[in-house]
């Protein structure tokens, strides 16, 4: 018993292998209930004018990326399908490191999309404050040059904010939307940070907010048939999330069942020590 | 009471920032600017030192033998990797492809896979505990159950049943229980902050 328990985490591994080398069943799905944050994601975008400014605030954590990538590039995609002139800023190194694997991937898919990389800007709250006030872009075009030196974020007519748990919407909430006539706010965040983002979305101050994966796979699909968006990334496996998930209520609810009905202990006395 | 040195600049610079915010005035949004930009070079150079004193660090433990070798190695190697391929004669710094390709097909990657080790570890960690039979880590593993329940990416009535509950536990239990952290955790930021600018210590309590 004691070697199956060992070999527990090759089996979830295979297991959850299978789960992405099979066809996907067409009976599951991770879009949330009805789609009213797609809804108003693409409302704030169709109300932004013709080759908008968007800066996007860069920063999400390397763990917990992956829960919003899919979300992301379909957010950038439908953007850059707009024509949209992307402003890209990052106030932490791993949103930098991220960011920098994005572009590439951006600049690859897309040979018209207009990008500015500000870089990265040390300081977090503070990097924030100064880019409200002035933003230095010298591979910018001229005309935008000269609009984000003299206004910063101001110049912008959108900002969307891909989140982690250091720098996220509440930061931009917070140090530029006072400093920028509040400008409209799109954030894209993992869920462990929706509980404190709610209000921000209730009180307006962020427009619209894409905070569970379940939100994103409904943007995602809402911006399906457009052409470009989402059509580059690899969807969320969602045999392989259900094949992980039923194992943790496996394993969670055979604990459980220990715990209530000795009968069903498979650890033996040494693990319980 | 302690010297009020500190406190003062503090409150001085606190002001001056609040102040700019408040009135629209050049020479004060000049002065608050400077403030800014004094803490984002503090904030880089603290960035640069921090990693200056971890290489250095791991460095002397390599040359001294003491402590883990192999993650010295790893440390001192890392940063060093990155710092040639960014800084190397003709590189183009962050932006370079060897910079790039670093970060997209290792560091990114084994950050995730990190992440996701996290699953299996969780899950064994959550079974000790309940066999350990302590009862809020009991609690705390029924409800992991029910909210991986509610998470199952079932289509249909199923789904969309399952999917409106967790968006209600979400947005309401959860949120509610959040905000009263937020809410006190504010109050006791404020009252710190309160106390450093008028330099009270624990001692004057």
């Amino acid at each position: 018993m004691g070697l199956l328990l060992r070999a527990a985490p090759l089996g979830l591994l295979l297991l959850l292998s299978v789960g992405w080398l099979l066809p996907q069943p067409s009976g599951l799905t991770l879009a949330a209930r009805a789609s009213d944050i797609a809804l108003r994601v693409e409302a704030t975008l169709d109300a932004m004018p013709e080759s908008p400014v968007v800066v996007v605030g860069f920063d999400p954590d390397i763990g917990t990326y992956p829960e919003i990538r899919p979300a992301v590039r379909a957010l950038l995609a439908d953007l850059l399908e707009r024509e949209a002139r992307l402003v890209l800023v990052n106030v932490t190194p791993e949103g930098r490191a991220l960011l920098l694997a994005e572009i590439g991937r951006l600049r690859a898919s897309s040979e018209r999309a207009v990008m500015v990389d500000l870089g990265f800007v040390a300081g977090a709250e503070a990097a924030l404050v100064a880019l409200s006030r002035t933003a230095p872009a010298p591979d910018a075009p001229v005309a935008l040059r000269a609009q984000l030196a003299a206004d910063g974020i101001a110049a912008a007519d959108l900002i969307v904010v891909v989140g982690g748990n250091e720098i996220g919407p509440r930061t931009w909430v917070e140090q530029v939307l006072p400093r920028v006539d509040q400008l409209p706010l799109v954030a894209i965040s993992p869920t462990v940070l929706l509980p404190e983002l709610l209000p921000y979305v209730e009180s307006g101050q962020v427009d619209a907010l894409i905070g569970t994966p379940g939100d994103g796979a409904a943007y995602r699909e809402s911006v399906a048939s457009t052409p470009g968006a989402a059509a580059d990334d690899r969807l969320v496996d969602r045999l392989a999330l259900l094949l992980g998930l039923l194992v943790g209520i496996a394993v969670l609810g055979q604990a459980l069942g220990e715990r209530i009905l000795p009968g069903l202990r498979i650890g033996g006395r040494g693990e319980r020590a | 009471m302690r010297r009020p040195s500190v406190s003062a600049l503090v409150v001085i610079v606190g002001i001056l920032l609040l102040a700019d915010f408040l009135v629209v005035n050049e020479s004060l949004g000049q002065i608050a600017s400077l403030i800014v930009d004094l803490a984002i070079l503090v904030a880089a150079g603290a960035a640069l030192a921090a990693v200056a004193s971890l290489a250095a660090r791991r460095g002397t433990d390599l040359v001294r033998q003491r402590g883990d070798p192999v993650g010295a190695v790893l440390v001192v190697v890392g940063i060093g990797a990155m710092a040639v391929a960014g800084l190397r004669p003709g590189a183009d710094g962050a932006s370079d492809p060897a910079v790039r390709w670093l970060l997209a097909a290792l560091v990114i990657p084994i950050g995730a896979t990190l992440f996701g080790l996290l699953f299996v570890s969780t899950l064994g960690a959550a079974r000790r505990s309940v066999l350990s039979r302590d009862r809020t880590a009991t609690l705390l593993v029924i409800v992991a159950l029910v909210s991986l329940v509610l998470l199952l990416p079932f289509g249909g009535e199923l789904g969309a049943w399952l999917r409106s509950v967790s968006g209600w536990t979400l947005e309401v239990p959860i949120a509610a229980v959040f905000r009263g952290l937020l809410v006190g955790v504010a109050i006791l930021t404020a009252v710190f902050a309160a106390r450093t600018m008028l330099g009270i210590s624990p001692r004057d309590d």
